[in-house]
């Protein structure tokens, strides 16, 4: 089966320092996939460099069998790969619903005109306010962005990734700087996602990570050190060595 | 009377010639953050493509005003793709050095293709008669220039504040990786923002040959009073841009045909006053 996003032996080095030092990774179509590590362990860049935030140094990376390794960044969200930042990447100024209208209408961007109004398409708006819905922020959708708390601007942002219609969605710390009970609220919207969406998360909260990922890759020092299911990473004794260390077992 | 209100027209064209030249100039400074000195030449291009369609072909003035807007784009399209937009991560005195030197080159091009001497145009009759307006009689030109570059400048606002262009635009200021997230290619979105910057400067420079002439020192000749409108409206503000020119315009126009001695120089001091008492310009008066 073709992986639904692939690394082969992808690199980010800046100067002499290897921040990303030849990743091979293979996302299964449907994933609910976790990339954990220590700080510094290069997880942010290697997602820098799977999404064409950062250039990658040596390697290739690999959307649907298809090599978009030469691509920027809008262009691999057009094939459908959307990510989610650590900390939010909004339009501070506009309410929720002009955030994600604002995808849709890059989404059908080849079917529309420029000139086109950005405020009087009913359908555009139909669709932005069910991504909305889709995270619980439904009555808050005419809300300024910037008057939202912390927590629910990150479920903004996660529409406005839902609303490119990503096939593959890398979500960076989806719940960092929210509170641990809000935490798992934002999990469990993920969790409600299409089973056929691909999702690959970076999450720091090993309770969460267990809770919710069905396979795990494990990066230390920008190398994979391993990878397989909760319950394999949690008894692995190389894992607990170098990550989990003296913070004891986390059960699955 | 009649002849205060024939110099407060010639204030308010020049004031409209004053924004086509300044908006784009405007843009790209709020939007892109690119000091852009050379701004003026796209305003000499316009000039240039309307007197040789006009003296050379026989073009009708009407018809070169569209072209001058076309050339002018492209070739500040052009100019962004293959230099300009590896400029915009450079430090503000290294896009002054750059932007400085693509004017004194356009203006030793335009030397060598054009000559130095000042470029005569014929306006049609209809444009040189001189008409009556509510019973001041005043130059058609004038008047045709003020509609014209009116029209422009509502249909600069509506495009930015109401199309999906526009909103991409602001959202691309706003956060540019954010605006990435979603799709934008924001480096050609600010290619197609400097060309249509440019091709408004290229309109004013074909409107302005009349009445305010055409050589190969235009870049420099209206940068200062350019750059008084963009200090003064806020750099990236369309209404305060128009607001800014008009006032400038008038002031100049007024005090120069007033008291001729010392007339030149009071724009400087409504510079040196705004600036004094609204140092971030009239846009940011309401915000």
């Amino acid at each position: 089966m073709t992986a639904a996003l692939e690394s082969r032996n992808l690199a980010v080095r800046y100067g002499h320092f290897s921040a990303v030092g030849g990743v091979d990774l293979a996302i299964a179509p449907g994933a609910r996939h976790a990339l954990i590590g220590p700080n510094g362990a290069g997880k942010t860049t290697l997602v820098h460099a799977l999404t064409g935030n950062v250039a990658a140094t040596a390697g290739s990376v690999h959307l649907d069998g298809e090599d978009i390794t030469h691509l920027a960044q809008p262009a691999r969200v057009r094939k459908g790969l959307a990510r989610t930042f650590q900390i939010n990447q909004l339009f501070r100024s506009q309410t929720v619903l002009e955030n994600v209208l604002l995808a849709v209408f890059e989404r059908q961007r080849a079917t529309r005109a420029f000139w086109r109004s950005a405020t009087g398409d009913r359908r555009a708006i139909a669709e932005a306010r069910e991504h909305i819905a889709l995270v619980n922020l439904a009555s808050l959708a005419d809300q300024p962005v910037h008057r939202l708390a912390y927590g629910q601007q990150r479920m903004v942002e996660i529409a406005i990734a839902l609303a490119t219609r990503p096939r593959v969605l890398i979500l960076d710390e989806p719940a960092a700087g929210v509170p641990t009970t809000e935490s798992a609220v934002i999990f469990e919207r993920l969790e409600a996602l299409p089973r056929e969406m691909t999702l690959i998360f970076v999450e720091h909260d090993m309770n969460l990570v267990f809770r919710f990922a069905e396979r795990i890759t494990v990066l230390v020092a920008g190398k994979v050190l391993t990878e397989g299911t909760p319950a394999e990473i949690s008894a692995d004794e190389r894992v607990r060595e170098v990550y989990l260390g003296r913070r004891g077992h986390h059960a699955a | 009377m009649i002849n205060t209100a024939s110099v407060l027209l010639d204030g308010v064209s020049y004031g409209m010639l004053l924004f086509l030249f300044s908006i784009g100039l405007s843009i790209t400074l709020g939007l892109m953050r690119f000091v852009n000195l050379a701004h003026g030449a796209f305003a000499m291009i316009g000039g240039y493509v309307t007197v040789s369609l006009v003296n050379l072909l026989g073009v009708p003035f009407l018809l070169t005003l569209p072209a001058a807007f076309a050339v002018s784009g492209v070739v500040g399209f052009v100019l962004e793709r293959v230099v300009i937009h590896r400029v915009y991560r450079e430090p503000e005195l290294q896009q002054v050095l750059f932007s400085i030197g693509l004017a004194f080159a356009a203006s030793a091009l335009a030397t060598i293709v054009f000559g130095p001497q000042q470029q005569p145009i014929a306006l049609p009759s209809w444009l040189a008669q001189r008409i009556s307006l509510l019973g001041v009689p005043v130059g058609a030109s004038r008047v045709f220039l003020i509609g014209v570059a009116a029209v422009a400048a509502v249909l600069l606002v509506l495009l930015f504040n109401r199309t999906l262009f526009g909103a991409r635009i602001r959202a691309a200021v706003d956060n540019r990786r954010a605006a990435e997230g979603i799709g934008v290619r924001v480096g050609r979105l600010f290619a197609v923002t400097f060309a249509l910057g440019a091709a408004m400067a290229g309109l004013g420079g074909a409107l302005a040959v009349d009445s305010l002439g055409l050589d190969p020192t235009m870049p420099f000749k209206y940068l200062i009073p350019v750059l008084m409108v963009v200090v003064i409206g806020g750099p990236g503000s369309i209404p305060g841009s128009l607001v800014a020119s008009l006032v400038l315009g008038v002031v100049d126009t007024m005090f120069k045909y007033a008291v001729p001695d010392v007339g030149p120089f009071v724009v400087y001091a409504l510079l040196v006053g705004m600036l004094l008492a609204f140092p971030r310009g009239l846009a940011a008066i309401r915000a």
